[in-house]
């Protein structure tokens, strides 16, 4: 047949199309090859009652009706409805990737504690109080050779003197003109018809405030092509709308994290061809325009980059997701190349741009723990790159370089682990027993017995060596410490198939998608129990159905592909 | 066979599907994050820490535990082995009876029976019931293969029904291996054998080994100390790349004392090669017996043994000429010893010595002296064997070199 692929899901462009698997084997260019489904047309009537009793009952949420669920939606979906008190402390989640924190977490919990909530409450980032060497931090970038003789110029001109060359300006505008529909309603109301994709509750652009607050209330329900659609209309505001590629234009702070917000929702949403285009004209934001020092009038001697560290990031993994992973890896490369400048600036006293000396040494702590943070998310993505590259040994170098500075037997831990699975992925059995071991010896430290991820770890060896019954018995054991785990449910009804238990492989699956559908109700499940229905049986439709059915109920638009997911057609 | 037998468009009761269980991938959440303090503030992290495919505090690296199922047919290749879930799935709302299926592998050469006893003999399938199989073959054949799946049923009308699928693939050479040989002086046999990866994706070489034929033993040269490899940990090929491995092969005693049967040792062994890819994805090759080119010895052979590496200047030094009779015929041998002109090396001793008759596949040792009288490499040339009885002379120059200082 065709090359091996895997499907768009993670944009593995050698792969063909999941959709077309089975049609594939079936239709191949030989006429010896037939699809054969024929069933006979007398029972026809029959088949939406052909598993009554256990699809609806089982599809059916546990606990809240449809009209409590209504009543919420205006609001809070419920796909994102988190309760403010149960998100995690931003700090954490960077934590993970960096070093641990070595400040008094008191003031830090303050901060962010205000933080956290000023972004759940809307407020703009310009209303909190200015710390000047946060922001220096925060904002620092390095400018090329090129672009520091500009910046000399403009902060040595005299006032309004300084005319910029066209080469120095980024010119973004948008590409992506046409309004994006709400692409989970439209997939319901082709399928189940506009009376049941109807009683979906759907916020639109117009409902929201059209500001940043309107933005992240969007974001937060889960209604990500309207958040898209809201920041043309926010961009168009600012004058960087279509049409206005090529055309000078004034940055701003808040013009990039709405081009920030733009982008990361295109990337979720797997936009990537407008994405790329309109991502293109900021090149590698190295334009003197992208620096506060173009701006003396405006920022006074403010220094370091408008553009956010992330969207500097995102911009840098790009080619990446669209096939192109050795661009990313260049980019990716030239990003730690300049921090680690910085760093080595910081570590001799000085602020990362090297032209002042640090105030205080609590200032250089900081300013060095968010660096090397930053610096490990950069290697983090390098490795996802290496991964996508099947570069394994590279990936392997990069994680064993982080392993080595890891504080903390947790961090360690988590990297043997990551080193096991990157060996499975390589086929390396005898590397990634070792790294699993050394994951293990690291858990000693911290608890006495297996937990979930050591047991799953041990589950994927097994499989790698194609001992599914062993796989299934740890993914079991995993399942004992925490049976409301999705991936483990998942990995259970995967090796049930391969042992040859279909049918438990879907109750397995369905029972998931039952006991949490807000996380059960997973792009990735969702293709492994379509794949597994199209397994059993010629007629899926309406299996497909309720799970289209029970996607409307619990999740808003964040699917890039509904169709693509269900196997519908 | 190549066309369906049903050619009437019969409906059948039971569907019929089949997937080919290549290994499940794992699988990552699209990372996309932001700063808490960016526009977004923490809602896309929660995105990503709250997906289900995340690994919980590693959610920005792309190393998975979440399993995904293969969703294309993917390459297959030569040694490694094929599995396929083959389904029947009653699709009415009566039970069907007799329900049984039957899988075969049709290669270019012969036609393997897959199914296991159980799947074979017929059971009554419920409503909504499936029967199921899951079916192994190592490959072992390239080219084209056709996968015949057969279920039969009993129609309503109590006769037997039954109707074929047909699944056509190709079978890939996963690897390529050259191999080259050197025969030394001692009759040890060096072989260079380079492993190339021909497959679409990275391969481990999980095992090399060279088992060698009966008339030598075998020493694998690609290990240091305590069994290290020298290639390291990893012993990855990305597509296209080669690795090499070394091997000394050396004649069993029996055969190394004897001439004709030395010559006669052409079989060194076969390779052996396990290879895995993807999640473990295995896959196992033996070459067929490696043949070599032996050596023309002639009528005579001669060999210099125990010679020094380094000699002094101006000091004479001992070695061994060993002289064994390769032809079919007794000997009867004289030594001539010159020294040519430009030579750095002084014979030292008598020449035109006797040597005796030397009968078929025996051998002497004859003791022999030189002096250097110039530093640097120098060749031991000027030795000159005459038969007597077909007056025949037989040179011997540059056989062997020795480091004078």
């Amino acid at each position: 047949m065709d090359k091996p692929s895997l499907s768009q899901y993670f944009g593995d462009s050698e792969v063909p199309p999941a959709s077309q698997f089975f049609d594939e084997i079936g239709t191949s260019p030989s006429d010896m090859i037939q699809s054969v489904y024929l069933g006979d047309s007398g029972v026809n009537q029959g088949t939406g009652d052909l598993f009554p009793h256990n699809m609806t009952t089982s599809f059916v949420q546990p606990n809240g009706s449809q009209e409590s669920f209504l009543n919420v939606l205006p609001t809070v979906s419920v796909s994102t409805a988190v309760p403010t008190k149960n998100l995690p402390d931003p700090s954490t989640f960077f934590d993970t990737i960096g070093p641990e924190p070595q400040i008094s977490t008191n003031k830090n919990n303050i901060t962010n504690q205000v933080t956290l909530s000023e972004a759940m409450d809307g407020l703009s980032i310009k209303n909190q109080p200015v710390d000047k060497e946060e922001q220096r931090r925060r904002d620092a970038w390095l400018p090329n050779e090129e672009a520091q003789k500009t910046l000399l110029k403009a902060q040595s001109s005299p006032n309004g003197s300084f005319f910029p060359e066209r080469e120095a300006l980024t010119m973004p505008g948008l590409v992506l003109e046409e309004e994006l529909a709400d692409a989970l309603q439209e997939v319901a109301v082709k399928y189940l018809g506009v009376s049941s994709a109807g009683s979906r509750g759907v916020v639109r652009a117009e409902h929201v405030s059209r500001d940043e607050a309107g933005l992240r209330e969007l974001l937060r329900t889960g209604y990500l092509r309207a958040a898209v659609n809201l920041t043309a209309v926010l961009l168009s505001a600012a004058g960087q709308g279509a049409g206005r590629m090529h055309r000078a234009t004034k940055h701003t702070p808040r013009t990039l994290q709405l081009w920030l917000t733009r982008f990361a929702v295109m990337l979720r949403l797997k936009l990537h061809e407008p994405l790329l285009k309109e991502a293109e004209p900021f090149g590698d934001f190295g334009k003197p325009d992208m620096f506060y020092q173009f701006y003396p009038d405006t920022y006074g001697n403010r220094s370091g980059s408008l553009v956010p560290f992330s969207l500097r990031l995102l911009v840098a993994e790009l080619p990446g997701h669209a096939g192109k992973p050795e661009e990313a890896m260049d980019r990716l490369l030239a990003l730690r190349h300049v921090i680690q400048q910085m760093l080595s600036n910081l570590r001799s006293g000085k602020t990362e741009d090297g032209t002042e000396t640090l105030a205080s040494e609590q200032d250089k702590i900081e300013s060095i723990r968010l660096w090397t943070g930053r610096e490990t998310r950069v290697q983090h993505s390098i490795v996802n790159c290496a991964i996508a590259l099947k570069e394994y040994r590279l990936a392997g170098k990069i994680l064993s370089s982080l392993q080595h500075q890891a504080s903390s037997p947790g961090q360690k831990r988590a990297i043997s682990s990551a080193l096991c699975r990157l060996w499975l992925l390589a086929g390396h059995i005898k590397a990634a027993l070792a790294h699993l071991n050394d994951a293990m010896e690291s858990r000693h430290h911290l608890c006495p017995t297996p937990d979930v991820r050591e047991y799953v770890d041990m589950g994927l060896v097994e499989i790698a060596n194609g001992k599914y019954q062993e796989a299934y018995n740890n993914f079991v054991k995993a399942a004992d410490q925490e049976p409301t785990n999705i991936m483990v449910a998942n990995n259970i009804a995967v090796c049930l198939l391969y042992m040859g238990r279909l049918k438990e492989a879907i109750a397995v699956l369905q029972k998931a998608i039952n006991s949490d559908p807000e996380r059960g109700l997973n792009e990735s499940l969702l293709v492994n129990l379509c794949t597994l229905y199209e397994l059993e049986s010629s007629k899926t439709n309406e299996k497909k159905l309720n799970l289209l059915r029970m996607l409307c109920k619990y999740k808003s638009d964040t699917i890039p592909n509904v169709l693509e997911c269900l196997k519908l057609s | 066979m190549n066309k369906m037998d049903t050619k009437e468009a019969v409906e059948h009761l039971v569907a019929l599907k089949v997937m080919r269980l290549t290994k499940p991938a794992l699988i990552s959440p699209k990372i996309v994050t932001c700063d808490s303090k960016d526009l977004p503030g923490n809602i896309l992290n929660n995105y990503l820490k709250d997906d289900a495919v995340s690994v919980t505090q590693m959610e920005t690296l792309a190393a998975g535990q979440f399993l995904l199922l293969p969703q294309s047919f993917g390459n297959i290749y030569l040694g490694e082995t094929f599995s396929c879930y083959v389904c029947v799935h009653n699709e009415t709302n009566q039970p069907v009876q007799s329900v049984s299926i039957k899988a075969d592998l049709q290669t270019n050469s012969q036609r393997i029976p897959l199914t296991t006893q159980q799947s074979q003999s017929p059971m009554m399938l419920d409503v909504d019931e499936t029967l199921s199989d899951v079916i192994h073959h190592e490959v072992k054949d390239l080219g084209t293969h056709i996968l015949v799946c057969e279920v039969t049923y009993m129609s309503y009308y109590s006769t037997l029904a039954s109707f074929r699928k047909f699944f056509k693939f190709e079978v890939m050479k996963p690897l390529d291996v050259k191999t080259k040989f050197y025969n030394a002086e001692s009759d040890d046999v060096y072989l260079e054998a380079q492993v190339q990866n021909i497959t679409t994706g990275p391969i481990t070489l999980e095992q090399v080994s060279l088992e060698s034929s009966q008339q030598f033993t075998v020493k694998s040269l690609n290990e240091i100390e305590e069994g290290q490899s020298v290639f390291g940990d990893i012993t990855l090929l990305q597509p296209q790349e080669s690795c090499q491995y070394l091997y000394c092969l050396t004649p069993k005693e029996n055969i190394s004392k004897d001439i004709k049967l030395l010559a006669a040792a052409k079989n060194i062994g076969k390779f052996d090669i396990v290879w895995r890819s993807n999640l473990g994805e295995k896959g196992r090759l033996q070459t067929s017996q490696l043949q070599r080119m032996t050596t023309e010895y002639g009528d005579v052979r001669l060999t210099y043994e125990m010679l020094p590496n380094k000699v002094t200047v101006d000091e004479p030094f001992d070695f061994k000429c060993k002289i064994m009779n390769a032809s079919e015929r007794t000997l009867n041998l004289f030594m001539k010893l010159r020294s040519l002109q430009d030579s750095s090396l002084l014979w030292c001793g008598i020449s035109n010595r006797k040597l005796g008759p030397l009968e078929p596949g025996k051998f002497i040792y004859v003791n022999l002296t030189a002096l250097p009288i110039n530093t640097g490499l120098h060749s031991i040339s000027g030795l000159s064997l005459v038969d007597l009885f077909l007056k025949r002379t037989y040179d011997y120059d540059y056989l062997a070199s020795v480091y004078v200082s």
